[in-house]
């Protein structure tokens, strides 16, 4: 469409729309990361034109995927926003007459839709000058705030709400589209997509909205208003973390996690995480029913006196700092999962006083932690192994300070556990509805849940994944055999006490390894399509662990083992005093055996090793925090030194070796298999 | 008034004195213009921000009452006071400026508005257009245009305005190479970037 020309003498204007306008490409707005006001390529109406009787445009502000948007100006001086539709061609202006009368605080105002000489639609709407929550969340790499997250959260739901009850769907619900004003929170571009949407029924392929933000269902073509819940579910997310859930290199990627992918929602605090888990359910009919039933779990605003009212942001949000540690708001905690109603009464009272998901220690550690992964990935082998020499060299010296400091830490953990359990969110926890086929081998007592027809979900047979289980357990067998011998070899070789190895001792690392690692293995399998907390997982692990230490002790006895203690490796005396009937001549007991296997299997997150969907293969990361742990455990309860880390460094890798993996790229090909 | 694209529309003061004060109606007794309008609650003539070479100077004006409030980084104006790269200026009861020279090389100043008032007619900030004013992605511009992929300079000598880039450009629809002149209502565009001037009374 060739812009005006009769009031600016502009030709270069036809020469620049001439141009490869990237615009008017396909997908537009729908480009992943690429929609938003900063749109390529030059606007079409320069400064000064007046396409519309009665207002001057000043300068273009942003390009979006149904058109751009201009600052203009009556001529009576009234700055308004106006908003080039250009890809409608059947206008149906009665279907969205109904929006141009909507009143709410938190929603853009639409003052009148006009058409120019040339049949462009214009929307004449309410001029923000503010920033829409897209710039400050890019500005906010590691999330914002919990109370402008809160404040932004509010005033969307109640706009939206206002919008739900009035039986109108967003359709198109995004950062891009949500405005600061002064800190009063607003929406726009409600009712366009539905507008526009209506002149391309016919066969037009294109997705409507941005991708990251839309639900699954909208690509079936049957959706409702708890599409605007996904997005708002989405938008959550990404306040809390600074990214969305769901992510990719192409808009079919990301589509498809929609479909199929849990969202990772691991490092978000309650109530925030079973909030976001059901806005983000599959199925529509799981994600809270109501807008307003989704604000009501979340906190108020802090210092609001209503929950629903909207409430002006402290601070115009340009002028908020860069962050660089992530809110505490969002950090992981495992062990404070929703426990029981009977701490409710008083976590309430105590909610109040800490915030919920603060951990200070921990997220100092986290951060170090991160800090030293970062520079670990960034370095070559080289320097992986120079970055390793330090320490190992610290590694003999920390211990003495290592366990004391851990087991102060652990207590302090406990009790903040039991005093600051939040309220377990409503229908927290629940099996997420991917799976269409219950599985066989889990005890599940669930019914059968997805009837819909429309989602595909990943679907692996029961027979496929028994398949699985035996051939990871059989691998596991080798490779735990082939790292006992590696282990064995470097730590013995390593002291010249010992020049000649035991068979026994080999055999008792590779088997006990071996159950070890089959131990980790089943139970990531039953776990796998649960979506069981934390602390159960570890409890469970615990047991097993002491059946691990009870079997590990009747190897050792029926082979003959000896386990001597290494004098190389030190192992301070724990303060907390060994009972005596745990050792006698120095050899463990089957108690002290059971209780270093209890512990090990505890401490760690096993499961998240044998993941399906874990980053790489294997980790070496996890392996060394496995047998580091092993050594503080082993430290701790007095157990003969290097055998516990070794049989730790066995179970780690041959788990993460064993264990069926996905990489990223072929991750989508089970799904289409089973579509097709 | 500047108009750039997908950035902000910005004001452009040319004269060596600036005057800040409320709007005034077009036809008020004679005497200054306020150059920089501020829709609040302060004189019609309330301060005045001079430019003396590199420096700049803002003087507290006075009325028939007495002198204005006028502050820099908290501390009350008598007369003149010296204004660095960062100073904060405070007019009146909460209108709170920024006053920043981020070009190490050009005399060209920006005043943001800090609090929530706004100038009339509304801009992103006010630019003391010295001689040279830098508009680009870099963090040292007078005003930050992130996505643009080059930097693109105003220059002035005396009534004359051009504007220069690495590059072409399009000034008023003619094509050029690098750089060319000016008018008051130009509309410039190049690669990745289109700006206009706008005259303002």
């Amino acid at each position: 469409m060739q812009p005006d020309s009769h009031n600016t003498s502009d030709p270069s204007d036809a020469a620049e729309a001439g141009k490869a306008d990237p615009r008017a490409a396909g997908t537009g707005g729908a480009g992943p990361g690429l929609a938003g006001p900063r749109g390529a390529g030059p606007f079409l109406y320069p400064s000064g034109s007046r396409p519309l009787e009665g207002y001057t445009l000043k300068r273009g502000v942003g390009q979006g995927g149904f058109g751009e948007i201009y600052y203009a100006t009556s001529d009576a001086g009234k700055e308004v926003a106006l908003k080039l539709v250009r890809r409608n061609l059947d206008v149906e202006l009665r279907g969205i007459r109904v929006c141009l009368n909507l009143k709410h605080p938190n929603l853009l105002d639409l003052y009148d839709i006009r058409q120019d000489a040339h049949g462009d639609t214009w929307v004449v709407m309410e001029y923000v000058a503010g920033d829409c929550l897209e710039n400050v969340l890019a500005v906010h790499p590691g999330g914002l705030p919990s109370s402008e997250v809160l404040t932004w959260i509010h005033g969307i739901g109640a706009g939206l709400a206002y919008l739900h009850d009035r039986g109108i769907v967003h359709r198109d619900l995004k950062p891009g589209n949500v405005f600061s004003d002064e800190g009063i929170v607003k929406i726009g571009d409600y009712g366009l997509s539905k507008f526009i949407s209506c002149s391309r029924r016919s066969g037009h392929t294109e997705s409507i909205g941005t991708v990251h933000y839309m639900a699954p269902e909208v690509a079936t073509g049957r959706y409702g208003k708890e599409i605007d819940i996904y997005a708002l579910g989405v938008m959550l997310y990404e306040m809390l973390t600074g990214r969305v859930p769901f992510d990719g290199e192409s808009v079919g990627e990301v589509l498809m996690k929609h479909l199929t992918a849990r969202p990772d929602v691991s490092m978000l605090a309650e109530p925030y995480r079973s909030i976001v888990a059901r806005a983000l359910e599959k199925d529509p009919e799981r994600r809270f029913r109501t807008v307003r039933e989704m604000l009501a779990t979340l906190p108020a605003i802090p210092g609001a006196a209503l929950p629903f009212a909207p409430l002006p942001l402290g601070e115009a949000p340009a002028t908020t700092m860069l962050r660089m540690v992530p809110d505490p708001g969002v950090r992981a905690r495992p062990l404070d999962a929703a426990v029981g109603p009977l701490r409710s009464s008083l976590s309430q009272a105590v909610h109040k006083v800490f915030p919920p998901g603060e951990e200070p220690i921990a997220r100092g550690v986290r951060a170090l932690g991160r800090k030293f992964r970062a520079a670990w990935s960034e370095r070559n082998l080289l320097g992986k192994i120079l970055l390793l020499i330090p320490v190992v060299l610290l590694a003999p010296a920390a211990i003495y300070l290592f366990i004391p400091l851990t087991l102060a830490y652990l207590f302090y953990r406990f009790v903040r556990m039991l005093v600051l359990t939040p309220d377990p969110g409503p229908g927290g926890g629940p099996p997420t509805a991917v799976r269409a086929v219950p599985p066989a081998i889990a005890p599940s007592a669930r019914p059968p849940t997805d009837t819909r027809p429309a989602i595909p979900a990943i679907v692996l047979s029961a027979r496929d994944r028994f398949t699985e289980l035996v051939g990871s357990l059989l691998a596991a067998a080798v490779i735990a055999l082939v790292m006992s011998a590696v282990m064995i070899i470097i730590v013995i070789r390593g002291y010249q006490h010992h020049a000649a190895l035991a068979p026994e001792q080999f055999a008792w690392v590779a088997l006990v390894g071996i159950l070890g690692a089959w131990g980790v293995l089943l139970l990531e399998k039953l776990w796998e399509n649960r979506l069981e907390e934390a602390v159960l997982r570890r409890f469970i692990l615990m047991v097993f662990g002491l059946g691990l230490g009870l079997a590990a002790w009747a190897v050792a006895e029926t082979l003959l083992v000896d386990l001597p203690r290494e004098p190389g490796i030190p192992s301070p005396a724990s303060p907390a005093r060994v009972p005596p009937s745990f050792y006698a001549d120095g050899r463990p007991h089957p108690m002290a055996y059971m209780a270093v296997f209890g512990t090990l299997l505890a401490l760690l997150r096993w499961w998240r090793q044998a993941d399906r969907v874990r980053d790489s293969r294997l980790r070496l990361w996890s392996l060394a925090v496995s047998c580091l742990a092993a050594l503080v455990v082993a430290g701790f309860w007095d157990f003969p030194q290097p055998w516990l880390v070794m049989v730790a460094g066995v179970m780690s890798a041959s788990v993460q070796l064993a264990s069926p993996w996905v990489p990223p790229r072929a991750r989508l090909r089970p799904q289409r298999k089973m579509m097709v | 008034m500047l108009w750039i694209d997908a950035v902000g529309g910005y004001r452009l003061c040319l004269a060596d004195e600036v005057l800040l004060g409320q709007p005034q109606e077009p036809d008020s007794r004679a005497g200054m213009r306020v150059d920089i309008p501020i829709l609040a609650d302060l004189g019609s003539r309330h301060a005045l921000i001079r430019r003396d070479g590199e420096n700049y100077l803002i003087e507290a004006l006075s009325n028939a009452r007495g002198v204005r409030e006028v502050r820099v980084d908290g501390r009350p104006v008598r007369a003149v006071h010296w204004l660095a790269d960062g100073s904060r200026i405070e007019l009146g009861e909460g209108v709170r400026l920024v006053f920043r020279r981020p070009h190490p090389l050009s005399a060209t100043a920006r005043l943001e508005l800090a609090s929530h008032h706004r100038t009339e007619p509304p801009c992103g900030a006010v630019l003391l257009w010295a001689e040279t004013c830098v508009l680009g992605p870099q963090a040292r511009s007078h005003v930050v245009c992130p996505d643009w992929l080059q930097a693109v300079v105003l220059s002035r000598q005396g009534k004359e305005l051009f504007c220069h880039t690495s590059g072409r450009l399009e000034i008023d629809g003619v094509c050029l190479r690098e750089q060319g002149p000016l008018e008051p209502n130009s509309r410039v565009s190049g690669e990745g970037f289109a700006f206009s001037l706008e005259p303002l009374g």
